[in-house]
């Protein structure tokens, strides 16, 4: 265990929140060239999202990655209401690795988040004004009627009562410039967005034709499972292959950077002769962390590390010493926790990948397609050019799929083998040997004035950080050319920058955004133990959000102020916020539960989003039971009311898993959890009602597929609280 | 040599009899509608119709289904187009990453043939041994109650709060 961390004030505040903040900007890190499009014999391409045939067949390439957060059906809309084409009446597929579908924010490929349709929001709008406007200009040339006399509706031109398909004037259009900044449409003037048109991908979905990338089967594609080292970091000291290699249908066994890997005719031959295989492998440092060890450490560094501090506003030493003088009339603290967590989607990782002749064609389903092709480049040495990267639908992804080691893994068993490979990491594969939700400990220290108004705010995070990992995976995908020793040095620095010198803003973003707090200080001790670590929906407000809203419920308790009326004290210069808080206080005031069932109440605002849940929860020997949770949104413009509500039902599902059981532990250095039976997820049975109120809103949309996951847990814990009078400050929740 | 009958069709599996059901129809039989999630029995990706009653195939030896009928979703939809089931799960947007819904269609395709009305708990379990981790069980439930005759499935499913576009916001 290193504490990295000594205390000292930086003169600039904390990064804004919102999860993926590290936007790289690096020359020669996109990719150009030719777009990664097949135009049809009778294709028209008028940019890099669209392609339109003259059987008026509208193809839009969908920059941003499908897990299951609806972004083809929402961007589809955005293109659809400025081009007049019904987002159902499109063929929606995943476009391929360009620097034209670089997210504009990230400047990069890289689905994360919650940031696509604000991102994409305008630009898309845009490129399909642009686009409507040229097959406009088009119709007018070909029917010599000027374009004042022409409409457009669904894909057609309509001129007088004749309606021609959008495909009648392509070969017109194609000799025409793309017009540019042609004017949007008013928001009154909407046709698709803001109504709740079905998912795009709802048919295939419920018919078994989804195909993900597990879906995959080129021609004489072959098996491979990676055995790989019980304690994250270790490496194969030796190895025997005769069990393995003498399993039905094994063909290889071959030694990669990651550990061993079996080729077989077929993933259960191969994972069963993987069991079968002999390896040992050294110690790492890790492997003398348990899960008790490594939360000593961080109660050591929260209280005796060096913390570095990222916002000190005001006197925060005087607002907090205890006995000041009026108006201090409440002062309180707190310690929270929230443990190691894995993502487990559905889909268990994998990538299918053809090496022939100098080109290859990976099929996988990834945040970050643009880095898969990097990857790739730089182990093959192919050109960029002659690797493309097919991108299908991901079976979940909450910030797992944005990390690429299985396509390292993919490419090295491919060049070993002179087949197809099909790569499947297994259930246990995925539990044990991913990258984690970090564990966290906070301390948060407040006073309240005589106005009920925070007039001190302390809030210290001890834990590891995410972003050294990101660039340690990161890096070498996006420079696929830069020799090792110097990815090495800039990895280095940043592990040393980020501990040292700055704070990771996404270890402590959620502890000071939400409200009002002049005065106030927040500090971070970083506490590295080696386990790799990585984005998990909703990344640091998944425990800042837990730790600042059960505190804000206590401070309302000592203050004895109702809770709502509290937080709303501290919103007076956050007006959208304040009208989510007091909607959803209103709806609260309205409720009557049954006998037994207690009310509990949280909000958080991450990724431009304004979240209020109420928790409705009862407590029976011992036994939490959520049975219905409201929730209160802002995210701006609706862009689907529904699949927002979809999200936030999601949302809720998947913050009650870690509310209730979600924990990994480490025991000597590795994962003990390994599969759903001791790493439970939240089933039919256990799951609560959601209702979802959203804020009418004609500002720009915000994000919606994470920030329903902060306010969920201390909703709960705040109504347990009432229930039963014990105030669980560690998740999973667990009743004394 | 394994004899069955898959989604109608007379089959033969002539490989290891020790292979789960789940490997054979999606590698040998290349349906790849039903999915691997947990190797375990745990999850329910998996999930088929032997014989009419719903099973995790990813422990199931293929030797199991020797001599019976398989049903895969891509075997559900009858000759007069989709399943009651499916057209539900369209129109109540109820996937999300999708990956897990052919098992949930399966599983609550089984409760029907056995409960053409099933109350919530049935419901819940019939289903709990399938996991969303995307969590659609709100919709999954809803869907199934308007697939079935249940009295419950009209109205129900509609949510207590709604969007409303003029701008007021407002309860249902």
């Amino acid at each position: 265990m290193t504490t990295l961390s000594r205390r000292r004030f930086l003169k600039t505040s904390a990064q804004a929140s919102g999860g993926l903040i590290v936007a790289i900007h690096l020359p020669g890190c996109a990719f150009g060239g030719a777009l990664p499009i097949d135009v049809a014999d009778d294709g028209f391409v008028p940019n890099a999202f669209l392609q339109i045939t003259q059987h008026n067949e509208i193809i839009f390439y969908c920059p941003s990655d499908e897990m299951g957060q609806g972004i083809r059906t929402g961007l589809a809309t955005v293109i659809g209401e400025e081009l007049d084409v019904h987002p159902a009446s499109m063929t929606v597929v995943s476009a391929g690795s360009h620097e034209d579908y670089n997210n504009p924010e990230y400047a990069m490929q890289l689905t994360g988040g919650s940031n696509a349709v604000r991102a994409f929001y305008l630009p898309l709008r845009q490129i399909g004004a642009d686009t409507r406007a040229l097959i406009l200009q088009a119709a007018a040339q070909d029917l010599g009627i000027p374009t004042s006399q022409l409409t457009t509706r669904n894909a057609t031109v309509i001129a007088g009562d004749r309606h021609y398909p959008y495909g009648d004037f392509l070969v017109t259009a194609s000799s025409l410039p793309l017009p540019e900044n042609t004017t949007l449409k008013n928001s009154r003037d909407f046709q698709f967005i803001g109504q709740e048109i079905t998912r795009v991908d709802a048919r295939e979905k419920a018919t078994g034709e989804a195909i993900f990338g597990i879906d995959i089967d080129v021609p004489d594609q072959v098996a491979a499972v990676v055995v790989r080292p019980p304690v994250a970091g270790a490496t194969v000291t030796s190895f025997d292959p005769t069990a393995a290699l003498a399993s039905s249908g094994v063909l290889q066994v071959v030694e990669i950077s990651s550990g061993i890997a079996v080729v077989a005719d077929s993933y259960w031959q191969a994972s069963r002769a993987a069991k079968r295989l002999q390896v040992t492998w050294n110690n790492p440092a890790l492997s003398t962390v348990s899960s008790d060890s490594m939360r000593a450490d961080l109660t050591a560094a929260l209280y005796d590390g060096d913390d570095a501090v990222t916002d000190d506003t005001g006197d925060i030493d005087s607002a907090l010493t205890s006995g000041a003088p009026p108006p201090q009339v409440i002062m309180h603290s707190a310690e929270y926790f929230a443990p190691l967590l894995a993502h487990a989607p559905m889909e268990p990782v994998n990538a299918t990948l053809r090496l022939r002749n100098g080109e290859a064609d990976l099929w996988t389903g990834v945040q970050a397609i643009g880095a898969a092709q990097g990857l790739i480049e730089r182990i093959t040495g192919y050109p960029r050019e002659n690797i493309r990267v097919h991108n299908q639908y991901l079976g979940g992804g909450f910030g797992r799929r944005a990390s690429l080691a299985h396509i390292i893994e993919v490419t090295e068993i491919a060049l070993a083998v002179n087949k197809p490979v099909q790569l499947v990491w297994s259930r246990e594969d995925d539990i044990r040997h991913g990258l984690y939700r970090p564990a966290s400990l906070m301390q948060l220290s407040a006073a309240v004035d005589d106005t009920g108004r925070i007039s001190g705010w302390r809030a210290k995070r001890a834990g590891g950080n995410l972003t050294p990992d990101y660039m340690r995976n990161s890096l070498p995908a996006l420079m696929p050319n830069l020799p090792e020793f110097v990815l090495d040095g800039l990895t280095a620095a940043t592990d040393y920058w980020l501990s040292r010198w700055s704070i990771d803003g996404s270890s402590v973003e959620g502890l000071h955004e939400t409200y009002d707090l002049p005065t106030r200080q927040i500090s971070h001790v970083t506490v590295d133990h080696g386990l790799p670590l990585t984005f998990w929906r909703s990344v640091g407000h998944s425990y800042t959000g837990f730790a600042v809203e059960s505190m804000m419920d206590e401070l309302a308790e000592a203050a004895d102020i109702d809770p709502v009326v509290f937080r709303l004290k501290q919103l007076e210069s956050k007006p959208r916020m304040y009208e989510v808080v007091a909607k959803a206080g209103e709806l609260l005031t309205a409720m009557s539960v049954p006998e037994g069932h207690f009310l509990g109440f949280a909000a958080h605002s991450s990724f431009a989003t304004d979240v209020a849940q109420i928790a409705e929860v009862s407590v029976t020997d011992n036994l939490i039971k959520v049975h219905r949770v409201t929730c209160v949104v802002n995210c701006g413009t609706a862009v689907n009311p529904d699949i927002i509500r979809a999200q936030l039902e999601g949302s809720v599902m998947f913050a009650l898993t870690a509310t209730l059981h979600g924990k990994i532990d480490l025991a000597e250095g590795a994962i003990v959890q390994s599969n759903f039976h001791d790493y439970p997820i939240l089933r039919m049975d256990e799951a609560p009602d959601v209702d979802v109120f959203i804020m009418p809103s004609d500002e720009k949309p915000t994000g919606i597929g994470e920030p329903g996951v902060p306010p969920l847990a201390p909703a709960v814990a705040n109504a347990v609280y009432r229930a039963c009078g014990q105030r669980l400050r560690e998740l999973p929740l667990r009743l004394a | 040599m394994i004899a069955f009958t898959l989604n109608g069709q007379q089959v033969e599996f002539a490989g290891d009899p020790e292979t789960p059901l789940l490997w054979v129809v999606r590698d040998t039989f290349k349906l790849k509608g039903s999915k691997f999630g947990c190797g375990a029995g745990l999850c329910g990706a998996c999930t088929m119709h032997l014989n009419g009653k719903a099973i995790k195939t990813c422990v199931l030896p293929v030797t199991v289904a020797a001599g019976k009928t398989v049903t895969t979703i891509e075997g559900l939809a009858g000759d007069h187009g989709l399943h009651p089931l499916q057209t539900a799960w369209i129109t109540h947007n109820v996937p999300q990453c999708g990956y897990c819904q052919s098992g949930q269609i399966m599983a609550a395709a089984a409760l029907l043939e056995e409960t053409p009305t099933p109350s919530s708990v049935d419901i819940d379990r019939a289903l709990s041994g399938n996991i969303c981790r995307c969590g659609c069980y709100p919709r999954i439930k809803a869907a199934v109650l308007a697939a079935s005759n249940s009295e419950a499935g009209a109205g129900d499913d509609e949510p207590a709060l709604f969007y409303d576009a003029t701008g007021q916001g407002g309860q249902a």
